[in-house]
């Protein structure tokens, strides 16, 4: 932009003014660039799939948060192609991760009476219920058919949700899901399918 | 239709719905992704520049090695260069010299001749007497 052009030239400003990105590195630039436009376009899925994983909202922006910061840190000079199924690969290690921790914690929580319940605390069914405003029919319907698909993919065993969501709602291929999730392409397919019936077992009529 | 075909359909009506459920994330967690996002950018550039300001230092710190590789080099080089049968040479020299010098030790040197003798006599005897 010219007009910033003027404001002082490349010799009088120290190399980095913005956090600690080098800006006088075009190639640096271009990299960031790239690494926020990947990761903007990622997140709300990512978020969308963690929730659904972990059942909770603030562990699941952690996970998130933490994907990022590795995938940042550690992989940011890969080719941008590899970023997606080393994204989820990262997400999906930190879910487990969270999971595993939350296993043993419920069951050390367990022998505190009154205490083993405190993970459900933050759900609360009236806010989860649909309103009572009037609405459009479609829009009612939509509401409904979120809500029952959120509530069958929970259901689902760990592995089959993150197939279905990652072939789904991320529009993975099969190679690149099972990258992510760290198994073969057929595992992938198997979870995938058997994920795919049981969904159409509980929605069919809805979906 | 066929059951592929259900199963298709199936998964682009379930594909519309995951899609409208992110729509409708709120924007508090729409702003916590968005900073955590910055958060990864920033670690990101941190790194990128760290591995920069380590390159400044290569020059200084291939001067050190280089100068601890020549001092590494002569200390393996300095014994080879004096034949070790000749360390022991100059201190042997100056013990003779003392002993040349000191008229002491010579004067005991000389009393031994007369010890020796005097041993052989006593062996001698010794010897009689046994036999």
């Amino acid at each position: 932009m010219p007009e910033f052009a003027t404001l002082a030239s490349p010799y009088s400003m120290p190399a980095a003014l913005h956090g600690d990105v080098d800006l006088s590195d075009p190639e640096a630039k271009t990299q960031t660039r790239a690494l926020n436009q990947f990761l903007a376009g990622v997140e709300l899925k990512a978020f969308k799939i963690a929730q659904a994983a972990l059942r909770h909202e603030d562990d699941a922006l952690d996970a998130v948060q933490d994907a990022m910061l590795q995938l940042a840190r550690a992989y940011a000079g890969r080719p941008a192609e590899e970023w997606k199924p080393l994204f989820y690969r990262i997400l999906e290690n930190r879910i487990r991760d969270m999971q595993r921790r939350r296993t043993v914690r419920g069951r050390v929580m367990a022998w505190l009476p009154g205490r083993a319940d405190d993970e459900d605390d933050d759900y609360d069914p009236i806010a989860q219920a649909a309103s009572s405003e009037p609405q459009p029919v479609r829009q009612l319907e939509l509401d409904e058919a979120v809500g029952a698909l959120d509530a069958a993919l929970k259901k689902l065993p760990p592995r089959q949700q993150q197939a279905f969501l990652l072939r789904t709602l991320e529009g993975l291929d099969v190679a690149e899901t099972a990258l992510a999730m760290g198994c073969s392409e057929g595992s992938v397919k198997t979870h995938y399918f058997r994920a795919v019936q049981a969904l159409r077992a509980q929605l069919g009529e809805l979906l | 239709m066929s059951a592929a075909d259900e199963v298709s359909q199936f998964e682009r009506n379930a594909r519309l719905v995951l899609e409208e459920g992110v729509r409708r994330i709120d924007a508090r967690t729409r702003s916590r992704l968005n900073q955590a996002r910055h958060a990864a950018l920033e670690a990101a550039g941190t790194r990128r520049r760290s591995w920069w300001s380590g390159l400044t230092l290569m020059p200084a710190a291939g001067a050190a090695t280089a100068a601890l590789l020549v001092a590494f080099v002569l200390w393996q080089r300095a014994p080879q260069v004096a034949p070790p049968a000749t360390l022991d040479a100059p201190h042997a020299a100056i013990e003779d010299v003392d002993l040349l010098t000191d008229a002491d030790s010579i004067d005991l040197m000389e009393g031994w001749d007369g010890f020796y003798e005097w041993a052989a006599a006593q062996s001698d005897g010794n010897g009689e007497s046994d036999g």
